[in-house]
């Protein structure tokens, strides 16, 4: 069994804590992606639990074993590891079969299994007719396919990946996506994955940690970072979303422009100021007053884009906020007319932070 | 527990590596520390080690020694204008135009790069010498003239024959700036209205300038704190440059307070030139390297592209046709200077040369000990410090880094000197043994060997080796399997960079050698003094012959991994 368990890390360059206490459990077999903005931690802590990097506080335990703390870190080549690098780093003097069975012979394999479990790998990755190209030979998709298979073919307790996909183009980047899931499901290591892309963090991860300044700001499947956002950085970072401020009214009532919201999430407190998040596409926007006035707000339309498959709308409201919303594209309203929003108060979450 | 005892054995290895790499630093320290501190300790102090700057003020006083500060400054600024003058138009009718055969001009400008200048000044001698020199005799021949035409003993000539082995410094440069700037640069100017000359001289010039001016450093810088040919040829005419002066202060009664004195001023001045070199380029010179531009497009130059082939041809004869014939013919020739024909041809110099002159199997053995010992220690030294540097393996990387550029700032005579002074008293004493040798070849080869390693490490990801860690090859594993081969190509071009800098190094040899550590260009400046050119001649082609044969050896030999590897960065 091989969890992978952060407790406290820290790792600081100078005075600046890169990562910043963070602690995260990830049992056996999941896939954990580690998604925020450039420069959030995510790799740094990518490549303490690899071993490259020293913690400055905290520790590292795979499986029931101490691996990284501040006394001591077991190098990386002792970890039963695998990392895809964001450049592949596949080795530009070996073929791509040298490059497969390089871990392999590291541990001293005999041949005929060596044989086999490249064999195997090849078929999994449709690499049998590169086998003995050069990686300067190879397309971005396919050196990238190399490097998953000899990152795989060690059969490591836990793997790595460092932004596996930034590099190829946008159709190649989604098939892989599912490929690497696939791959996942197929051999069930625990995966810790690093991305700043939130559609690849949603399709491929069992659980997304949102990294921001060194911490993480939330932990939780897709479906609740996407639809339960806690903080204003994580309603902003995945997905379009609105973020209104107001005042609150009760627990789950906020003002705000004059009208009155009804929303979840995040209990307040009365007469404290309260910041709402609202995704785009879940605005209603229509030229007649709705039949219940509640969450309903008067707007003005200052812009309006036909995108083809929706219409994008940037509206005003009395108090001057702007706020976007995504329609259907027979809602058809020109700019510069009175509109009425509906806000659903199940869409309208109360943030904490 | 047993996370425990599998942590514990890691880190006490993680200590080893970083024990060996200490050392190597302590080594570095020694290297070059310990020789400046001997010297600056004599400059400042009297024959009972007694603090004072009388050194100081004899130099400056006496005009014995401020004589030769002025020629050596006269000389190197005049040499410095002389090289950009040449250099600049041959650079960019190379880089820029479409002037035939341009690959064969850089081609001769390197073979005049690689030959030792004191090589080329004693060809000078066999060609334009007042009495003897071939171009006087001919001059004599055709008009019946009574009087040299050329007299090579002379400021003018010393002048002359510096310039002509130093301007491939300027070329380089220059060359390279022009081949790196991006055609867009000047497309730009074109498109906005620019005609050809109006591009040429608010782009393409203003880009180039640094370069230039850079270049002109440098060879202000060589021609300062070179040895050879001032002592080959301002000797004879009776006048001193600050080298040979340094030199003299060596022989018998020696004056070694007021030799370190001397070495001072040519130390300072080199930092700050080179100072100056970095300002200059740092600023603008490179910063257009790189990014997504365009090759340069050259200019068509139409009839005129064969007079510019003439122009460069006729500047080349002077380092390198002439010479090369010159030592040529005064190796079959019987006395040196008369012209070869199948009549007068002899193999008496080479037979002599290396059946007859004892000095020579000595002088070629301790060359080649000292050619291949510097190179493979310069090169595994360079490399162990550029692995840090690039790496960041250790916290005072910097620190290493810097000693390892440091003697670029130190001129071989001046190393020469603070070697003396540092290894003829105990503890160690290494004055007459080919060690000495060994740690001024090292230490003046250090700085372009560490420079050429480091650019070679800086073109490996370090994710290469990441991915071989963790994969589970230690440290060292991932070195050997992955760095090395991708290093190849790079290490045995520095190997033979440094040995071919053994080969030609005279200036730091010629305070250190002894009758048993004479090596081949000591040898060269021996038989020069005792006038016996035709044997240089010959001795001067066989060090060619020696560097030719050594670095084709070394790209033979599969140092690393496979040599049909293909070194192909993804």
């Amino acid at each position: 069994m091989a969890s992978v368990d952060l407790r406290g890390l820290t790792k600081r360059f100078g005075a600046l804590a890169v990562v910043d206490n963070v602690s995260l459990k990830i049992d056996h077999g999941q896939l954990v992606c580690l998604l925020g903005p450039s420069g959030c931690g995510k790799t740094t802590t990518l490549r303490l639990i690899a071993g490259f990097l020293e913690p400055s506080d905290g520790e590292i335990h795979v499986g029931d074993r101490l691996v990284s703390s501040k006394a001591r870190t077991l190098p990386p080549e002792q970890r039963n590891m695998s990392m895809i690098f964001q450049s592949y780093a596949l080795w530009p003097h070996m073929t791509v079969t040298e490059n497969i069975v390089y871990g392999l012979r590291l541990r001293k394999l005999d041949r005929n299994i060596i044989a086999k479990k490249l064999a195997a790998i090849l078929g999994t990755t449709k690499l049998e007719a590169l086998a003995q190209r050069y990686p300067g030979e190879l397309s971005g998709g396919q050196q990238q396919r190399v490097a998953l298979a000899r990152a795989l073919i060690v059969e490591p307790e836990t793997l790595l990946l460092d932004e596996p996909l930034s590099n190829l183009d946008a159709n190649l980047r989604e098939e892989m996506r599912f490929e690497i899931r696939r791959l996942h499901d197929e051999y069930r290591y625990t995966t810790v994955y690093v991305t700043h892309d939130q559609s690849e963090a949603m399709t491929t991860a069992d659980l997304i940690a949102v990294m921001n300044g060194g911490r993480i700001d939330q932990l939780g499947t897709p479906e609740d970072i996407y639809a339960r956002p806690e903080s204003e950085f994580v309603a902003r970072f995945i997905g379009a979303s609105n973020v209104i401020k107001g005042t609150a009214r009760d627990a789950d009532h906020v003002s705000f422009a004059g009208a009155t919201l009804k929303v979840v999430g995040a209990q307040l407190t009365a007469g404290q100021g309260a910041v709402v998040a609202i995704r785009q596409h879940d605005i209603g926007l229509s030229m007649q007053a709705p039949a219940s006035s509640e969450n309903a707000i008067k707007a003005v339309v200052t812009r309006q884009v036909y995108l083809g498959a929706s219409r994008d709308y940037m509206v005003e409201i009395a108090d001057g906020t702007s706020l976007r919303a995504t329609t259907p594209t027979e809602t058809n309203v020109p700019k510069g007319s009175e509109v009425w929003l509906t806000l659903p108060p199940e869409r309208c979450r109360a943030l904490s932070r | 527990m047993t996370a425990i005892t599998t942590t514990d054995a890691p880190k006490s290895r993680l200590d080893f590596t970083r024990l060996i790499l200490w050392l190597f630093a302590a080594f570095m320290i020694v290297l070059i520390v310990l020789p400046l501190s001997w010297l600056v300790l004599f400059a400042f102090t009297d024959k009972a080690r007694h603090p004072t700057l009388q050194n100081f003020v004899t130099l400056f006083t006496d005009p014995a020694f401020l004589d030769p500060l002025l020629t050596t400054a006269i000389i190197a600024t005049t040499s410095a204008v002389m090289c950009c003058i040449v250099a600049a138009p041959i650079s960019w009718l190379v880089s820029r135009t479409d002037m035939p055969g341009r690959q064969i001009i850089r081609a001769l400008v390197t073979a005049s790069f690689v030959t030792p200048p004191f090589l080329g000044a004693v060809a000078w001698e066999l060609l334009a010498a007042p009495n003897s020199g071939m171009l006087n005799q001919l001059y004599r021949y055709l008009t019946g003239a009574e009087d040299p035409l050329f007299d090579i003993y002379s400021l003018t000539g010393l002048i002359f024959v510096i310039s002509c082995y130093t301007f491939p410094f300027v070329f380089v440069l220059v060359a390279n700036a022009l081949d790196n700037m991006p055609g867009e640069l000047e497309d730009a100017s074109a498109i906005l209205g620019g005609k050809a000359w109006t591009t040429a001289r608010r782009v393409t010039i203003p880009l180039a300038l640094p370069a230039l001016v850079a270049g002109a450093l440098i060879a202000f810088l060589q021609a300062m704190t070179l040895f050879g040919s001032p002592a080959i040829l301002a000797l004879p005419a009776g006048f001193h440059t600050m080298t040979t002066k340094i030199w003299s202060l060596f022989q018998y009664p020696p004056k070694l307070e007021l030799a370190a004195a001397a070495a001072v001023p040519l130390l300072l001045l080199t930092i700050l030139l080179l100072q100056g070199q970095k300002f200059l380029l740092g600023r603008r010179g490179f910063s257009v390297v790189g990014g997504k531009y365009g090759p340069p497009r050259s200019i068509e130059m139409g009839g005129w592209r064969w007079a510019a082939l003439a122009f460069c041809l006729i500047v080349l004869l002077n380092p390198v046709f002439l010479p090369y014939f010159a030592l040529l013919n005064a190796a079959f020739s019987p006395n040196g200077t008369t012209l070869v024909t199948p009549s007068t041809a002899t193999l008496h110099n080479i037979v002599f040369v290396f059946t007859e002159l004892s000095s020579t199997q000595l002088a070629l053995k301790n060359t080649v000990i000292l050619g291949a010992s510097t190179a493979t220690i310069g090169t595994i030294l360079a490399l162990v410090v550029a692995y840090v540097t690039t790496r960041r393996v250790i916290a005072s990387h910097r620190m290493l880094g810097f000693l390892a550029t440091a003697p670029v700032a130190v001129p071989g005579i001046v190393l020469g000197v603070g070697l003396f002074l540092s290894y003829t008293r105990p503890p160690i004493v290494l004055y007459g043994t080919l060690w000495i040798l060994l740690l001024a070849f090292l230490t003046i080869n250090l700085p372009s060997a560490y420079q050429q390693l480091q650019a070679a490490f800086a073109t490996i990801h370090p994710e290469l080796e990441d991915a071989s860690r963790i994969l589970g090859a230690t440290r060292l594993q991932s070195l050997r399997r992955i760095t090395a081969p991708l290093l190849r190509t790079g290490v045995i071009a520095t190997w033979c960079f440094i040995f071919i800098g053994v080969m030609r190094e005279l200036s730091a040899a010629i305070v250190l050698f002894t009758s048993q550590t004479k090596v081949l260009s000591v040898l060269i400046y021996d038989l020069n003094e005792s006038g016996d050119l035709a044997a240089i001649a010959v001795l001067g082609i066989a060090m060619l012959v020696i560097t030719f044969a050594v670095v084709l050896a070394v790209n033979r030999i599969p140092m690393f991994g496979g040599a049909g590897a293909r070194l192909r960065n993804s």
